[in-house]
């Protein structure tokens, strides 16, 4: 068989075995398994196990779990609420104010979490109701929280930035600096947004009323800052420990889920059902990545072995005769296309090792270009029809919310994060100058 | 569903859930681990040779040893834009089917697995590190999990045609 047949009906024969709904680590394993078997000759019958090998050698995979138990133990233990509440309060008296807060809440969530799963359930089980009762648009709702969510990759620590740094073969800790710049920027815009939508429109995001907000007074105000207090140190304590090279990426993340534990505990909000929902969510989540990734290793490297590789590069650099920019933009788009199907971390390691060569090759930077294929993942995953967090946000939402409203709920936050992309694409250095200032060049 | 065919998926699911409530405290063991070693390296410049590969076995063991547990729970995420619209019926029939690409996979991954925990068995062989451990245990834990993932999926593949045929799976 030709390059371009294998590469064709591996891609087409997974597709249509996630579209029967089957679990995604089966259909990856099953292309990858009988594509081994069928089409590598010897050692084919190997290759499934020796991918698991590979994640054993991974050694910042480690984190992949400990940054999820700090997510649940946070969330499990009500401090994302509290976190909420300040934001509420705070924000509360302006036009689209709770929306606004929601952003606020999403980014100090980020930079405690790894993953934007997390984002999104607190974002559903606290943010949503509040903002029903009191009369937010419902597809404002919905879009500010699938957009919010979606920084949680993006800001530091960031779980498939991990899993790029290793596949890249990039230092973690430039890429995970190299994304704040751009995921503040996120931010902004979309509370810029939010902010000038509900001030043209007051009744989509009606301010608190005013006798709401006298009733807390302003020494409980000032107390509630201090929620906001908490996340900012565990974010500062595990990050500064890491940069200074106290402590190693890996050791980093046991500090930050240590922290999330004390934090709990000083809040006397450690009991038993709590530290049993966060280890058995912690395990539920870890499973299902880290299974995936171990079954797209092995989808990857038969993709990759048998040459479907040089099918794509090919016809990127030769069939399409494609220059450099044009290449990057066909790239995303790929990302996009592949992202309605497939999480970002089974994309990652299916795709990464396939288009970080030819993005070298071009002259790009690889630190860039991980923050490029993470902001594009997160469209990706907006994007309808299909896409991960439209389905997430569907299962969480209630009834009332169709998922008509979800899919035009998006329409203008996907539009905010790809003028973001093309930003720190046409500016490189908006998301190169920290990790450059920091080490150096 | 006959009689002993309810046994065996009866027996699977105590064997995924006892593994995997094992499985669930290990997360505790690499944390403390990570802790203490970080904290003796940064007080007393103490090293330890064993700890990068300590953690990857453990996080190996864990996902692992966990798998059939977080199957159990629901955990593994699917493509869910048709699937979520049919009846119960036919979700299984289409499980049914489906499912025996889940158990080819992973009798794949058993059989691999198992000839590789053979050789390291036969030829003792060690990993090429200072610390040099030898690889069989880690290899037979990661077979270990692998297999009783695959006695789950099995299991469900049971429950799935039970369910397709309108039997009551209980």
């Amino acid at each position: 068989m030709s390059n371009e047949l294998i590469a064709l009906t591996m891609l087409g024969g997974m597709l249509l075995l996630l579209f029967t709904g089957q679990r995604v680590v089966g259909a990856i394993g099953f292309v990858a398994a009988s594509a081994a078997l069928l089409l590598y000759g010897t050692g084919g019958n190997q290759m499934p196990f020796n991918a698991a090998m590979t994640v054993l050698d991974w050694y910042p995979l480690v984190t992949l779990p400990l940054f999820v138990y700090m997510g649940y133990m946070l969330s499990e233990s009500g401090i994302s609420g509290d976190l909420y509440r300040m934001f509420h309060v705070w924000a509360g008296p302006l036009s689209g104010g709770l929306a606004i807060g929601t952003i606020g809440v999403m980014l100090a969530i980020s930079a405690m979490n790894g993953l934007s799963v997390a984002g999104m359930a607190i974002g559903a089980s606290v943010a949503l109701p509040e903002m029903m009762r009191r009369g937010y648009n419902k597809l404002m709702i919905t879009g500010t929280i699938q957009a919010g969510s979606s920084l949680g990759i993006l800001v530091p620590p960031s779980v498939v930035l991990v899993l790029y740094g290793i596949i890249a073969k990039q230092p973690i800790g430039q890429l995970w600096l190299a994304g704040i710049v751009p995921g503040l920027l996120l931010a902004g815009l979309f509370v810029i947004y939010i902010g000038v939508r509900c001030w043209l429109q007051p009744e989509l995001g009606p301010p608190l009323p005013k006798q709401e907000r006298e009733e807390v007074s302003w020494a409980d105000k000032l107390r509630l800052l201090r929620a906001g207090a908490i996340p900012l140190v565990i974010f500062f304590t595990m990050m500064g420990l890491f940069f200074t090279g106290v402590t190693s990426l890996v050791e980093s993340s046991a500090v930050g889920a240590a922290s999330a534990t004390i934090v709990a505990a000083a809040k006397r909000r450690l009991t038993w059902d709590v530290t049993q929902e966060t280890i058995r969510k912690t395990l539920s989540i870890s499973c299902m990545f880290l299974w995936v990734i171990m079954a797209a290793l092995c989808f990857g490297a038969v993709f990759d072995g048998l040459g479907a590789k040089y099918a794509i590069q090919g016809l990127f650099l030769e069939g399409w005769e494609l220059g450099p920019w044009e290449t990057l933009i066909m790239m995303q788009l790929s990302f996009i296309l592949l992202g309605m199907f497939l999480d970002d971390t089974a994309m990652l390691v299916i795709v990464a090792p396939l288009y970080v060569p030819l993005v070298m090759r071009l002259g790009f930077d690889p630190v860039w270009y991980g923050v490029l294929y993470t902001i594009t993942c997160q469209i990706a995953y907006m994007t309808p029809p299909f896409g991960y967090n439209l389905f997430l946000m569907k299962a969480m939402a209630p009834n009332d919310v169709t998922l008509r409203d979800i899919y035009l709920s998006i329409i203008p936050f996907v539009g905010i994060m790809v003028l973001g992309l093309a930003i720190v694409m046409a500016f490189p250095e908006l998301s190169l100058w920290l990790p450059n200032l920091v080490y150096g060049e | 569903m006959p009689r002993p065919l309810r046994l065996y998926v009866r027996a699977v699911d105590a064997l995924s859930y006892r593994l995997g409530r094992l499985a669930v405290y290990l997360i505790f063991v690499m944390m403390g681990t990570l802790l203490v070693a970080a904290f003796s390296r940064v007080a007393f410049n103490t090293s330890y040779i064993w700890l990068v590969e300590t953690m990857q076995f453990l996080l190996v063991a864990y996902f692992l040893l966990g798998g059939a547990y977080s199957m159990q729970l629901g955990a593994h995420v699917r493509m869910d834009l048709f699937y979520e619209r049919w009846s119960e019926r036919t979700k299984a029939a289409v499980d049914a089917v489906t499912i025996c690409c889940l158990i080819f996979y992973l009798a794949m991954l058993l059989f691999g697995g198992w000839s590789s925990a053979e050789y390291a068995l036969r030829y003792g062989e060690t990993s090429r590190s200072a610390w040099s451990p030898p690889m069989a245990p880690i290899k037979i834990v990661m077979c270990l999990g692998i297999a009783v993932m695959l006695l789950q999926a099995t299991a469900r593949l049971l429950k799935n045609v039970a369910r397709a045929l309108g039997d009551t799976v209980e």
